[in-house]
């Protein structure tokens, strides 16, 4: 049957090598959409922070740690970064006028800075880490990388995770607080301050974690930040800005859409049709798929 | 009725936001003959390279004004505004390889810059804020993609070889190969960008501009259409931003992809905010401050991201009007102290 053989062959890969790339762009979505629906900041950013993890654990993993160890060990390092980065830099401008504009300014200034730092202490080139787990299984016909699968079941967890925190724990309640009505949850006792700045270092963190996990896959480099970090902004743009189950679906979505579309037209006409959705998304529906966090 | 001492009558004071605009013009003033002299040099020593990284400079800043008009004015944060400015770019250069005339490619920026102006800001304009800055951005990137891909457009390569032509003025006409010469003309076609902005800006449609900065509910309130000054705003930013752009390729020859790229709007918003957002003449300082910072950083390490990125977020953080904003407050007081008896 030419249609089976087309499912399992061609469809089918396509659509599982798109769901590895989804997760992880799901993660790195993820952490955008936390800072912006509980602080209001736009984190230009990120795609410098998924940079540095990746760089973190390219030079980790050259002294001789153990892959396992550096998904621990990257996201832990990144976090009083994104502490510092949130009381030292962006709580200098956060009561000012225009907080959206300041904000995106400021981390947009940032990503320069990290990513001109990246280039003089690694050099402009790529590196490729070797992957951590070789070879793969077939599932239900259809043969599936070993790294891959590993790097969905990895994301899939830890998604599942900061799902299972922000609704389900005292902590993630105080951060949905906050998110609500800062006042008001600062003076029921929430310490908003550390909950701003450790919600803006645990967003950073899972980019940190995102550019662990993608390094075996994609290359290592200064500006692999930049063209990622589009793809995470649309996702949270259609999935709705500060919205966590919006980043889940629309990230899944719309990386399925990415590969699929890549077997009818050339690969490079994937991306204007992902920013395509992502302007008819702000023209039509500009608070995106789903609530905001806090308010939904 | 009762003589009022002459003392409890000061002279009107002048409105401040003039004031503020003519010491804007004061500033620009200085930058016209500070270029002047510098032209003056660079072609007495017979110098090439720097005056065409100066003329670079000029037309970046024509950009930055453009981003200036949206951001200083309106408000909004344009991270696309190179969208027009490659646009202007790309017509300006297939106008000129059809037909070498500068006229004929300064039309086609001006009347492209309009229309596609009037469709994009239609679209950005039915959403505010942070929306806006990301919705300038996504269509920035859709555009500058397509281009990317287009092989008619010379795709990834641009358009190379686009010809030397003359530019004239009635009896008048020059080069664009020779620097200098195009250096003084680029610095009076971004002086009347500059002057037309600013008597734009100056008009009650500009107040009404700066009103709805502040708080665009009561200009609705007071019987205006925000959504048709919104649009003019962005129209005329796109104009202003296609007409740098035009440029471009008589200074360079090609038009690149990478015109339309983040990279290229997001120099620009640092331009302005480094220079000084809602001063106008900000942007002209700030381009040429950024391109002396490049090349003087760049002599000794490639690395002059780290540079401009430090100096910028210290502008974020602590000079919220820009470099432009440490000294024109003094020109300003300086101006209305001569109007004092």
């Amino acid at each position: 049957m030419a249609v089976l053989d087309y499912l399992q062959f061609v469809l089918a890969p396509q659509m599982v090598t798109g769901l590895a790339l989804g997760v992880a762009v799901v993660l790195v979505a993820l952490g955008l959409t936390i800072i912006f629906g509980l602080l209001d900041v736009i984190n230009m950013s990120h795609g410098e922070f998924y940079a540095l993890g990746a760089f973190v654990a390219l030079a980790l993993g050259s002294i001789g740690l153990p892959f396992w160890l550096l998904l621990i060990l990257v996201p832990l390092a990144l976090l009083p970064i994104g502490y510092m980065v949130e009381r030292g830099l962006i709580q200098r401008v956060f009561h000012g006028g225009d907080r959206h504009v300041t904000t995106l300014l400021l981390t947009f200034g940032l990503g320069l800075v990290i990513e001109d730092v990246l280039k003089l202490a690694f050099g402009p080139n790529p590196h490729r880490p070797e992957t951590p787990i070789s070879g793969g299984v077939e599932l239900l016909g259809v043969f599936v990388p070993n790294y891959r699968l590993f790097l969905i079941i990895a994301g899939a967890v830890v998604i599942a995770a900061v799902a299972a925190v922000v609704y389900r724990t005292r902590l993630g309640a105080m951060v949905r607080a906050a998110a609500y009505d800062r006042h008001m949850a600062a003076s029921l006792g929430v310490p908003v301050k550390q909950v701003y700045a450790g919600a803006f270092a645990f967003g950073v963190a899972l980019a940190g974690l995102a550019g662990v996990l993608l390094a075996p896959i994609y290359s290592v480099f200064p500006t692999m930040g930049r063209d990622f970090i589009l793809l995470a902004f649309t996702v949270v743009i259609v999935g709705g800005m500060g919205s966590i189950a919006g980043a889940v679906v629309a990230g899944l979505f719309l990386t399925q859409v990415q590969a699929i579309a890549s077997l009818y037209i050339s690969p490079v006409w994937t991306d204007p049709i992902v920013f395509g959705i992502m302007v008819v998304m702000l023209m039509v529906r500009p608070q995106g798929l789903f609530g905001r966090l806090g308010h939904a | 009725m009762r003589e009022p001492a002459p003392t409890e009558t000061p002279a009107p004071a002048r409105d401040p936001l003039t004031t503020a605009m003519r010491a804007s013009h004061v500033l620009a003033g200085v930058l016209v003959v500070g270029a002047l002299a510098f032209a003056a040099f660079g072609a007495a020593v017979g110098d090439t390279f720097y005056l065409r990284l100066a003329t670079e400079a000029l037309i970046f800043a024509g950009l930055a004004l453009a981003v200036d008009i949206l951001l200083g004015y309106t408000g909004l944060l344009s991270l696309g505004q190179a969208l027009y400015f490659g646009l202007g770019a790309y017509v300006s250069a297939l106008t000129l390889m059809a037909v070498p005339s500068f006229w004929a490619a300064f039309g086609a920026a001006l009347l492209a810059g309009t229309v596609v102006g009037l469709v994009g800001g239609v679209i950005a304009n039915r959403v505010r804020g942070v929306y806006f800055a990301l919705i300038t951005f996504g269509m920035a990137q859709v555009v500058g993609k397509v281009v990317y891909n287009t092989r008619a457009l010379g795709a990834s390569d641009g358009l190379i070889g686009v010809p030397v032509v003359d530019i004239g003025f009635g009896p008048w006409s020059f080069s664009s190969a020779s620097p200098a010469g195009l250096f003084l003309f680029v610095l009076g076609y971004v002086m009347v960008l500059y002057a037309v902005a600013a008597y734009i800006l100056d008009t009650p449609l500009g107040r009404l501009l700066i009103a709805m900065r502040a708080n665009e509910g009561r200009v609705a309130f007071l019987g205006y259409r925000p959504v048709t000054a919104r649009l003019i705003a962005y129209v005329i930013a796109a104009v202003v931003a296609s007409l740098s752009g035009a440029l471009y390729p008589m200074l360079r020859g090609f038009v690149s992809p990478e015109l339309l790229f983040f990279t290229t709007s997001g120099n620009a918003v640092i331009t302005v905010i480094t220079g000084g957002a809602g001063t106008l003449v900000g942007a002209l300082y700030g381009s040429l401050l950024l391109t002396v910072i490049k090349s003087y950083v760049g002599s000794w390490t490639e690395h002059h991201l780290i540079v401009i990125g430090l100096l910028f977020m210290a502008v974020v953080i602590f000079l919220p009007r820009g470099l432009i904003g440490l000294v024109r407050p003094k020109i300003e007081r300086m101006l209305s102290r001569e109007r004092k008896p």
